[in-house]
């Protein structure tokens, strides 16, 4: 099912619980090595069950998933596989050191790489803390440490700045970005849109258990174009028809504003042309959607809600 | 199992349910060897329940401790085994020892075999607060040490060991069935402290005993049995025990294994969330 460019793929994936709640409804998705892919939803539209699915901790009602070339939950498939799902799960009675210690004892991975992973996730000097005194900041932070500790192919981080200040936030960022450079591929699952479009290279969007939509965060956002704002709006609408046909304008939602499909490097050209026929330019921008509209449209969620 | 068995030693030996465990089966053996040397030079004057000084020697110190192990080390394994086993849910530690590099089952049997040493542990320690105890009361009795031998002392740790592992086990499977220590732990006790000794006095009255037999496949019947079975002419004891020692070993053998493969199903089967 792997073919040699994708890491995660998942055909038909479904998880209905005992409850008779359908969690993951025919998921088919596919990550590809090296990249970060985002998976977006609101909460409680399955990113979690998905993510535990693949790391073997639920077990499908139908369907199949390959994670790093094995079945979910097979021993030789986690060997290569790091994750974070949910919040971290650490013994509270213990350091964070002695922490890692015990899961690099699980994973057979010599314990010399838990100071490395200190050092990553910039832990070192508070390692000999035990985890249950620990921020929630520093407990995420030692989540990923764990997480890395095998220097996974695949690394799955499920929501990991929940719960976490801006400045941590921004940090746990910073740390994922530098995570993802290079051969590693990271599966990263968020409700925070801003996050996921900093972050990734491609998105899922899961919405009521369904994958809604996989694409390039590029693609997800649509065609670039530039907004002009500008009076007389008419005139203006005209002259930007004749330079790049009509079909590449349109008013923006509000009579006041312009949106052409066009590169954004034409808008020195565009406030030139204008300028020149007495028309009176008070914006000229590079205009985009937001990966917030794009979500709010493909999961039907309501803006601001 | 090997890379198991080091992470689960690794993060049990600072535990404090096991080291606090530990110590209150030394306090109670000492308290009990401390009451009945009381008892034994201060007779009561109507002469009933009085405790033969013999009892407390050396060479009688593996009879003697069987007395702190039975209820209430029972109990207190019962206790561990729920925590043990219920804390994983509790801490969330279950998805993380699940998505390292061993099975489920590698992971359990690592984690049993961790436990069936600490339970030797409780139990070595038992004897030796036990030993020490009856040297100080034999010191100050002016009584000569004699050890009892090594056959019987292994046999008495042998005893114990399996009385604290299936105690331990029916607090992990219950704690495995919950996902939770303090239920386990509170369903257990139960029913160790009541729900047997009901049972067995209901079932001995009904149709005159006729079916006393059922009881005496009950665990803690076979673990009473085993524990008495460790006696000598200095107590007292002159019963025939109904349950003889080879059955309640057979019976509590049988309970562990059970206990054991029922907590690894669990585990095996049911989705992690």
């Amino acid at each position: 099912m792997e073919n040699s460019t994708t890491i995660v793929e998942t055909h038909g994936l479904t998880k209905r619980f005992g409850s008779g709640v359908l969690a993951v409804n025919s998921v088919d998705m596919s990550v590809r090595r090296g990249e970060v892919y985002g998976f977006l939803g609101p909460n409680g539209a399955g990113k979690t069950t998905t993510l535990r699915t693949l790391v073997g901790l639920i077990r499908p009602t139908s369907g199949a998933a390959t994670v790093a070339g094995h079945s979910p939950g097979d021993p030789a498939g986690l060997a290569r596989i790091g994750s974070l799902i949910e919040s971290p799960g650490f013994y509270p009675y213990l350091s964070g050191r002695e922490n890692l210690r015990v899961v690099a004892d699980l994973a057979s991975v010599k314990q010399k790489r838990v100071d490395e992973v200190l050092e990553i996730v910039e832990l070192a000097s508070r390692a000999g803390r035990k985890f249950g005194t620990y921020s929630t900041g520093m407990k995420q932070r030692l989540g990923v440490a764990a997480a890395l500790l095998k220097d996974p192919e695949l690394l799955i981080l499920d929501e990991p700045t929940n719960g976490l200040d801006p400045q941590g936030m921004a940090e746990m960022r910073k740390l994922i970005k530098d995570i993802g450079q290079g051969e590693r591929t990271v599966l990263l699952s968020s409700h925070l849109l801003g996050e996921v479009e900093q972050i990734c290279d491609r998105v899922g969007v899961i919405s009521n258990g369904k994958l809604v939509k996989q694409s390039t965060v590029q693609d997800l956002l649509g065609e670039e174009g530039v907004l002009v704002r500008a009076q007389p709006i008419d005139q203006a609408q005209e002259i930007l028809s004749k330079m790049f046909g009509p079909d590449a304008v349109s008013l923006n939602g509000d009579a006041g504003a312009l949106h052409i499909k066009t590169k954004p490097s034409q808008s020195a050209e565009i406030n030139r042309q204008l300028v020149a026929a007495g028309v009176g330019v008070s914006e000229l921008r590079p205009f985009e959607r937001s990966l917030e509209e794009v979500f709010f449209q493909l999961t039907g969620e309501k803006q601001g809600s | 199992m090997i890379a198991t068995i080091k992470a689960e030693w690794r993060k049990s030996r600072y535990r404090p349910a096991f080291l606090v465990s530990a110590g209150i089966i030394a306090a109670i053996t000492v308290l009990i060897y401390m009451l009945d040397w009381y008892l034994a030079v201060h007779p009561n004057t109507a002469g009933d329940r009085a405790v033969n000084i013999l009892t407390l020697y050396p060479d009688q110190f593996v009879n003697q401790v069987m007395g702190a192990a039975f209820p209430v080390g029972a109990a207190m394994a019962i206790v561990v085994g729920a925590l043990f086993a219920g804390s994983e849910f509790a801490w969330s530690t279950l998805k993380t020892m699940f998505t390292q590099r061993p099975g489920r089952l590698t992971v359990w049997a690592g984690r049993l075999v961790v436990f069936a040493v600490w339970m030797l542990i409780i139990t070595l320690v038992l004897f030796a607060v036990g030993a020490a105890n009856s040297v100080v009361v034999a010191s100050f009795q002016g009584q000569a040490i004699t050890w009892p031998a090594a056959v019987d002392l292994a046999k008495g740790i042998g005893a114990i060991w399996l009385i604290f592992f299936v105690n331990g086990a029916i607090g992990m499977a219950i704690g495995t069935l919950l996902r939770q220590s303090a239920a386990a732990l509170g369903i257990g006790l139960i029913y160790v402290l009541a729900v047997e000794i009901i049972a067995v006095r209901f079932i001995g009255l009904i149709n005159n005993g006729a079916y006393k037999w059922i009881t005496d496949e009950f665990v803690n019947q076979n673990a009473t049995a085993l524990a008495r079975s460790f006696t000598s002419p200095a107590f007292g004891r002159t019963l025939a025990p109904a349950i003889t020692a080879d059955h309640a070993v057979l019976v509590l053998v049988a309970y562990g294994i059970g206990l054991v493969i029922v907590a690894a199903g669990l585990l095996r089967l049911r989705d992690v969330t």
